[in-house]
């Protein structure tokens, strides 16, 4: 499918205001019944999309810590890890 | 009025005079601090003064835990205090409620200048200000990883969208080494592909403690920074030039954290609303169709094919007509000229003359017709002939000449 490959490229925000701009479209009613069964179609997809957008993004709270290097490393963050860090 | 006054009595008498005073009771007075001592219950004790004289200054605590910074000897202060007599010694004494540190002013002008400078060179563009990404993939932030900015952060984000994506890069958020620390960390996001969006937050305080924001260089980063900005620094009220580089300054760090962050449910509502909507559209779009191919199945249009079909059978049937008419007629016309000349052929037979009462003489010796008196002489036989048989005779008499 094309059209999935197009779309996985959208961010949340692209893919939202595509798919605003698609339902618009079927809203309008112009076109063929063909048109607007593929209309409907990109929207699915779109919707889709948009969901697991929001699902795709990773609970996550890091902070970064200095390997004495100057290189930054990505440690997880919780008082402990700032304890820890006041300790060095 | 000579009455004489106890001790007690006058200092009670002038600490009411003072107290009376509406200049005293709230006096701002420009000084340097000396002899500081702060005891164990909080309250502080000092002196202020200047080149030719002192006072005594007292701080009880509930006022001392509000100054924005430690009071130390030599330090230059305004304090704004009341006037009061300390009824035990007699002394005069300053009880503070507020202290400056003397110099802001200078911090005021500073600011103002740079503000002016940086709005001119257009770092506060607001057309080179980036929008803020609607749901971030990760977040950056700049601040103290200890105290409160970053726990309300993260509480903030927790209950917006439980599964957001936060890096903290740790910094120094007052001192000498903060403003260069917070530059370091926008830059060093700048050179990842890490966040989508970068805070750069601090909570309140004075503004000394908020002077790192006012840095020239890290406006400039901030303006610079291709990843969007916001500025969380310090209270609703606390401006900084930060604030103004930033692509977005909101006036709490809990207000960073609603502001880079939607609500989850809310953009699911929204998905399933145009989801909703779709559906709904591609059912009115087929219903529409259903309609109006019922329409034109009952409409003249569909049905006028069959109407033409219709129409050019009778056209048909009108021109067979009319052929037929037409040949009918020449047929007719053709018979009836037949029959005339039939008719006249019929007048002209001699059979047909003859049954008009004409008779034909001939000469039966020879068969011919007798046109004229000189072919018979008298006593020759004749044959007349009529329609209907024949009558032999015999010529008795001849007379030439015309009859009739």
């Amino acid at each position: 499918m094309n059209q999935m490959q197009e779309y996985e490229k959208l961010s949340f925000e692209e893919a939202m205001i595509e798919l605003e701009s698609v339902v618009s479209k079927l809203d309008a009613g112009e076109g063929t019944l063909d048109e607007s069964i593929t209309l409907f179609q990109k929207g699915v997809l779109l919707s889709k999309l948009c969901s697991s957008r929001l699902e795709e993004i990773e609970k996550r709270v890091r902070i970064l810590t200095d390997d004495g290097l100057g290189t930054k490393k990505e440690m997880p963050f919780n008082e402990e890890s700032i304890t820890s860090g006041e300790k060095e | 009025m000579s009455a004489v006054f106890s001790v007690s009595d006058l200092n009670h008498y002038v600490g009411e005079v003072l107290a009376a005073d509406p200049v005293l009771a709230a006096v701002r007075v420009q000084g340097e601090i000396s002899g500081f001592k702060k005891y164990p219950s909080g309250h502080m004790y000092f002196s202020l003064k200047d080149k030719e004289s002192q006072v005594n200054c007292v701080a009880f605590r509930g006022n001392a835990a509000h100054f924005s910074f430690v009071p130390e000897n030599g330090m230059s202060v305004i304090i704004t205090a009341r006037a009061s007599l300390y009824d035990r010694d007699g002394r005069f004494q300053l009880v503070v409620y507020l202290m400056e540190k003397d110099g802001i002013g200078d911090l005021f002008v500073a600011f103002e200048k740079l503000k002016a400078r940086l709005e001119e060179e257009g770092i506060f563009d607001t057309a080179h200000k980036l929008a803020i990404p609607t749901l971030p993939r990760r977040i950056g932030v700049v601040t103290s990883p200890k105290g409160a900015v970053i726990q309300d952060i993260i509480h903030v984000l927790s209950r917006r969208f439980p599964n957001f994506d936060l890096l903290i890069y740790p910094s120094a958020v007052q001192g000498q080494t903060a403003a260069a620390e917070l530059r370091k960390g926008v830059e060093w996001f700048n050179g990842t592909d890490l966040v989508d969006v970068i805070i750069v937050a601090r909570g309140g305080g004075s503004i000394e403690d908020l002077w790192c924001f006012n840095d020239e260089a890290l406006a400039k980063t901030i303006y610079h920074s291709h990843i969007p900005v916001i500025s969380a620094v310090g209270h609703e009220t606390d401006f900084t030039i930060c604030d103004f580089a930033s692509d977005l300054r909101v006036p709490t760090p809990s207000a960073a954290a609603e502001g880079v962050m939607p609500i989850k449910s809310e953009l699911l509502s929204g998905i399933n609303a145009q989801t909703d909507r779709l559906t709904r559209s591609l059912l009115h779009c087929v219903a529409i169709r259903r309609n109006r191919l019922m329409m034109l199945s009952r409409s003249k249009a569909l049905l006028s094919p069959l109407r033409r079909v219709e129409s050019e059978s009778q056209r048909l049937d009108m021109l067979t007509l009319r052929l037929t008419h037409s040949l009918n007629r020449r047929v007719d016309s053709s018979a009836r000229r037949i029959d005339k000349d039939i008719a006249s052929l019929d007048a002209l037979s001699p059979l047909k003359v003859l049954s008009r009462g004409y008779s034909l003489a001939t000469n039966p010796l020879t068969g011919a017709c007798i046109t004229s008196v000189s072919h018979v002489s008298p006593g020759q036989p004749v044959q007349i002939q009529l329609a209907d048989g024949l009558i032999h005779c015999k010529a008795e008499k001849i007379q030439a000449g015309r009859i009739l």
